[in-house]
């Protein structure tokens, strides 16, 4: 008897592959990582089991005070830098779809520049921007207009801190994440028959009453969709931070997030159980935000049955 | 019956299927209407144009600012652009591994060019490694019928959510375990799967999302085209490469450019797996702004630009193409 | 409610010119229908009077008042679109009281003004769903009682019964027309369906090209059809034609039709004589003509034209029999009971005034041709 093999699989194996080796084995290794002393990346310590990091982790929270600056940090990054995301991104998306489309174009280019731009480019950009000096940008044009007298280091002066280093970060990452959601929303405004808009022109609509009441409430599950993927990857991501730090031009723990904080004390510090614990608590947000966006995909509704097997 | 019919004919049947499916899939021209024409526009799109220009301008400048510094005697801010004196000094320096006017040659171009053709190997590698596994996939997915389909799809979605730094560590941890087993001593064999394990673990985390974007853009294919062919006797894998394949050209196109900005824009992991043996644009400019003693910043400049070229390169010759790319993940 | 005036108006998109100099009237409390095929720039036509494109050149007027320049929402206009365009975020009540509340008109009147147009077209029960849980029809009806509701002076129609299914589509275009009369307001209705255009209108106006081709009253346009366009753009199957080269015998003029001679009435003979015409247009409806076994003794000088039989198509209650006349396909309705054999020869008659004479150059029919000569040079 032959096992007849479905040859779907055999379109699949490179993925599952990948999959498996990249995302399923890790993901667990990572979890187990946490309960294991793993130090210096000595994998022979990989053999004890033990809740140590996560006790630290947890009592770091409470009483390691550069710790708790990084969850503030986190915190407020994350809460403003999302603002930015979905409201600048809804306006965005908004007021593109409201312009001529040949007007339009443009800005939709420049609007993408920062998302596109290699992240070493777009940090050293804003690394020169804030540069403390009187050869940074914001330096030396407030010194020109005679508003400091002395150039100021940003995001690593005490007197500046917190509040300097937040607004660097936010604003970093702001006009990268912002793009996100202008193209989701641009996208989801085209989608609606543009004859809704005529039709409340003719009834006597003026442009803010249709943005108000056509625009605006079709587009409602978009809204939480973005919210939710882009809560996910504020979280989770750290690569535009993640230079600012290294260089200096924020400061080390007001500049930092828990991802980032995460990957420092693996790479740098090379304590990976505490890393991989403080991860496991990505993870476990990660899942839920992931079925959370899922559930808004209406996922079932795109997956069309294949019609022909022969 | 099916022998009488010559292959010439059945090929040239084909063709004409697919020409008329292109023409299908072409997005109509607009032909409704866009706004009121008796209701003065100029206004709104003046106020529109002001406010996204004013606030989208401190970037443009910062970009404007780079480049041109990057031929300039001091790293500009405003208003010296019109005092600064300009040549292409830097760009000599960069490719002279002399990192400063007072510096001597820190790297020698042969570094330079490696660094370089590092960053094309890691960009060319992940997007060759996301084009055959999401096209393969991306077809499966939407076109065969097989248990655990939709759990699958969920669970890319599922994954591409997952915190990237939380893999890295796991996904280092084999890495060190793997080298291991490659002897030191072939520096060549030693580098070589460095690249690899890199260039497929950077790839891995750019899968889910293309194989979601490329099961869209076989969605769209019509199913009447591939049963006209398995109706003339094509085999599968026939149908898959005569007609398949080169409908959704266009969407493979699109991947290959994303799948390749990726690769070219990485920083964290060439910076984990490669960084300091084999250097990248990323790790180079990380690497020279980080030593504080040596930093000349126009010819960081134009190391910036030079690694900004490509993409914007890029961005500029597709914008159409990665705009509806990009908004093709989401359903409207 | 108004009278709609277009004086000269000319609509162009970049190059292309959608609606060529066109004077039309539409006229206070009557049906007129906008007919033609698609691309024809009828639909531009309608969003002209709507407001929302402005014309390149011309004028338009509702009433004295010229409302060239004004936005839609001066104009009080009812709109009906071809996909009814509904929001699907708010129930089929929101739906229909939207335009109100842009006016701000205080609620208690918004209610009983939904609840009268509702009424008024049967939707009452309907009125908490959303338009999502409708049928095509009822929502055809929310669309047409949003576009009541704020009692327009114009009700403007883009193909709102192109969506529906071929029966439904019968039922709605009776009782629209019903709608129309019992309000008395002006409506405009653009159409592809020359059936529909039949049914409803006072007035058709066809348009093909972005010009105007004939306005009149659906009787005007079937039997007089101003041009070969206007000929076999309406009826079904539309009118048959066959070119036929001018002959003079001893003093009569006649023209040639494959075996066949028609002659001609002394005042088309003149006309034909001084311009020198040496082709015409014979044209003529397959239901006028008459399907006959030998050739009759003629006294009246109708049309008579020899064929083959080709295919016969019984309808029910009706066929359709197509014949080959002088190497063109020819129709003619006959009742049920004539079923010739294929292949067969026959004759088709055709009553003297039946048959439609067009100039070949310009399409245009002889009768209209006169008509406009004499209007020129009076004699």
């Amino acid at each position: 008897m032959r096992v007849r093999l479905n040859p779907a699989f055999l379109f699949l194996i490179p993925a599952l592959t990948l999959i498996l080796v990249f995302y399923v084995v890790p993901l667990i290794l990572s979890v187990y990582i946490g309960f294991t002393p793993l130090q210096r990346w000595n994998l022979n310590r990989m053999g004890s089991i033990t809740a140590y990091n996560f006790e630290r982790l947890f009592y770091m929270m409470f009483h390691d005070p550069d710790f708790g600056k990084v969850i503030r940090t986190t915190i407020v990054f994350t809460a403003f830098t999302l603002a930015i995301n979905v409201l600048g991104g809804l306006g965005l998306g908004l007021a593109l779809y409201l312009m001529d489309e040949v007007l339009s174009l443009p800005y939709r280019i420049l609007w993408l520049l920062p998302r596109m731009t290699p992240v070493a480019v777009y940090s050293l950009l804003w690394y020169y921007f804030f540069l403390g000096g009187e050869e940074g940008t914001l330096n030396s044009i407030l010194l020109r207009l005679g508003v400091i007298n002395e150039p100021l280091s940003w995001g690593t002066d005490p007197r500046l801190l917190p509040e300097t280093a937040w607004v660097i970060l936010i604003l970093v990452n702001g006009f990268v994440g912002v793009s996100f959601g202008m193209i989701v929303f641009y996208s989801a405004f085209h989608s609606i028959p543009r004859e809704q808009v005529v039709a409340a022109r003719v009834d006597g609509a003026t442009t803010s009453q249709i943005v108000r009441h056509v625009l605006i409430p079709q587009v409602r599950w978009h809204i939480v969709y973005v919210t939710v993927w882009q809560l996910l990857s504020l979280l989770t991501t750290f690569a535009h931070i993640f230079l600012l730090v290294e260089w200096g031009a924020v400061h080390r723990w007001w500049g930092s997030t828990w991802a980032l904080y995460v990957f420092n004390v693996a790479f740098k510090t090379y304590e990976q159980g505490l890393a991989a614990a403080a991860a496991t608590v990505l993870v476990i947000i990660g899942a839920i935000l992931g079925l959370v966006a899922l559930r808004i995909l209406k996922f079932k509704e795109m997956m069309v049955e294949p019609k022909g097997e022969i | 019956m099916q022998d009488s019919r010559s292959r010439a004919s059945v090929k040239s049947l084909l063709k004409r299927e697919i020409g008329k499916i292109r023409g299908r899939l072409k997005p109509p021209a607009y032909r409704g209407v866009w706004d009121v024409e008796t209701i003065d526009r100029r206004r709104l799109n003046l106020l529109l144009a002001l406010v996204l220009g004013l606030a989208g301008l401190p970037v443009f400048m910062l970009y404007v600012l780079l480049v041109m510094s990057s031929f300039a005697n001091t790293m500009l801010s405003g208003p010296d652009i019109f005092s600064a004196r300009y040549s292409i000094e830097n760009w000599r320096m960069l490719f002279e591994g002399r990192l400063s006017p007072a510096a001597g040659q820190q790297y020698t171009t042969r570094d330079i060019i490696m660094i370089i053709v590092n960053t094309l190997v890691v960009a060319l590698g992940v997007t060759a490694v996301v084009l055959v596994v999401s096209v393969m996939a991306g077809y499966a997915i939407s076109r065969m019928r097989f248990r655990g389909r939709t759990r699958l799809m969920e669970l890319m979605i599922l994954l591409h959510a997952f915190p990237g730094v939380a893999l890295i560590i796991a996904v280092y941890a084999i890495y060190v375990w793997t080298l291991g087993f490659i002897p030191t001593e072939n520096t060549f064999a030693y580098k070589s799967y460095m690249m690899v394990y890199t260039v497929f673990a950077r790839a891995a985390l750019e899968i889910p999302m293309s194989i979601w974007l490329m099961k869209g853009f076989f969605d769209k294919i019509p199913w009447e085209v591939e049963w006209s062919a398995l109706v003339d006797g094509a085999s599968r894998f026939k149908v898959w490469r005569e007609i398949i394949i080169p409908l959704v050209k266009p969407g493979i196109s699109a991947l290959a450019i994303f799948a390749f900005l990726a690769g070219w824009e990485d920083l964290i992991y060439v910076h984990v797996f490669l960084y300091p043996e084999i250097k990248t644009l990323a790790t180079f400019i990380e690497e020279v702004v980080g030593s504080i003693e040596t930093t000349y910043l126009p010819v960081v400049a134009a190391a910036g630009t030079l690694y900004l070229l490509p993409t914007i390169l890029f961005f500029v010759l597709t914008q159409q193409l990665l705009l509806q790319a990009l908004s093709g993940g989401v359903k409207a | 409610m108004v009278e709609v005036r277009l004086e000269k108006v000319t609509k162009k998109f970049g190059r292309v010119i959608a609606v060529n100099k066109v004077d039309l009237v539409f006229e206070d409390g009557k049906f007129t229908v906008l007919l033609g095929p698609s691309g024809s720039g009828k639909s531009t036509l309608l969003y002209l009077v709507a407001g929302i494109y402005r014309p390149t050149s011309g004028k338009i007027f509702f009433d004295d008042k010229d409302v060239t320049n004004l936005p839609p929402r001066e104009r009080n206009v009812g709109l009906v679109f071809q996909n009814y365009a509904l929001y699907p975020h708010m129930t089929v009540y929101d739906n229909i009281a939207f335009p109100l509340r842009l006016r701000k008109e205080p609620p208690e009147k918004i209610d009983s003004k939904v609840h009268e147009v509702a009424k008024l077209l049967r939707i009452e029960e309907l009125l908490d769903r959303f338009p999502s849980q409708l049928s095509g029809g009822q929502q055809q009806r929310v669309a047409l009682a949003r576009a009541l509701v704020k009692e327009p002076s114009v009700l403007l129609l883009d193909e709102p019964l192109s969506n529906l299914d071929a029966l439904l589509r019968l039922t709605i275009r009776a009782e629209l027309k019903k709608l129309q009369q019992k309000l008395g307001i002006t409506a405009i209705h653009v159409t592809h369906d020359q059936a529909e255009a039949m049914s409803m209108a006072d007035k058709i106006a066809v348009i093909d090209q972005g010009t105007l081709q004939q306005v009149g009253t659906p009787e005007e346009v079937y039997l007089k059809p101003r041009n070969l366009f206007v000929a076999t753009f309406i009826g079904n199957p539309p009118a048959n034609t066959l070119t036929g080269s001018v002959q003079t015998v001893d003093g009569t003029v006649f023209v040639e039709v494959g075996s066949a001679r028609y002659q001609l009435t002394e005042e088309v003979s003149k006309i034909v004589r001084e311009a020198g015409v040496e082709k015409l247009v014979v044209a003529f409806r397959p239901e006028h003509a008459k399907i006959v076994e030998s050739p009759l003794v003629d006294p009246e000088g109708d049309l008579v034209l020899e064929g083959d039989v080709y295919v016969v198509e019984p309808l029910g209650r009706e066929n359709i029999v197509t014949l080959i006349v002088a190497g063109m396909p020819i129709k003619v309705v006959t009742p049920p009971d004539v079923k010739p054999h294929s292949s067969s020869k026959v004759y088709i008659v055709v009553p003297r005034n039946r048959v439609m004479l067009f100039d070949v150059e310009t399409g245009l029919n002889i009768e209209f041709l006169i008509r406009e000569i004499h209007q020129k040079i009076p004699d």
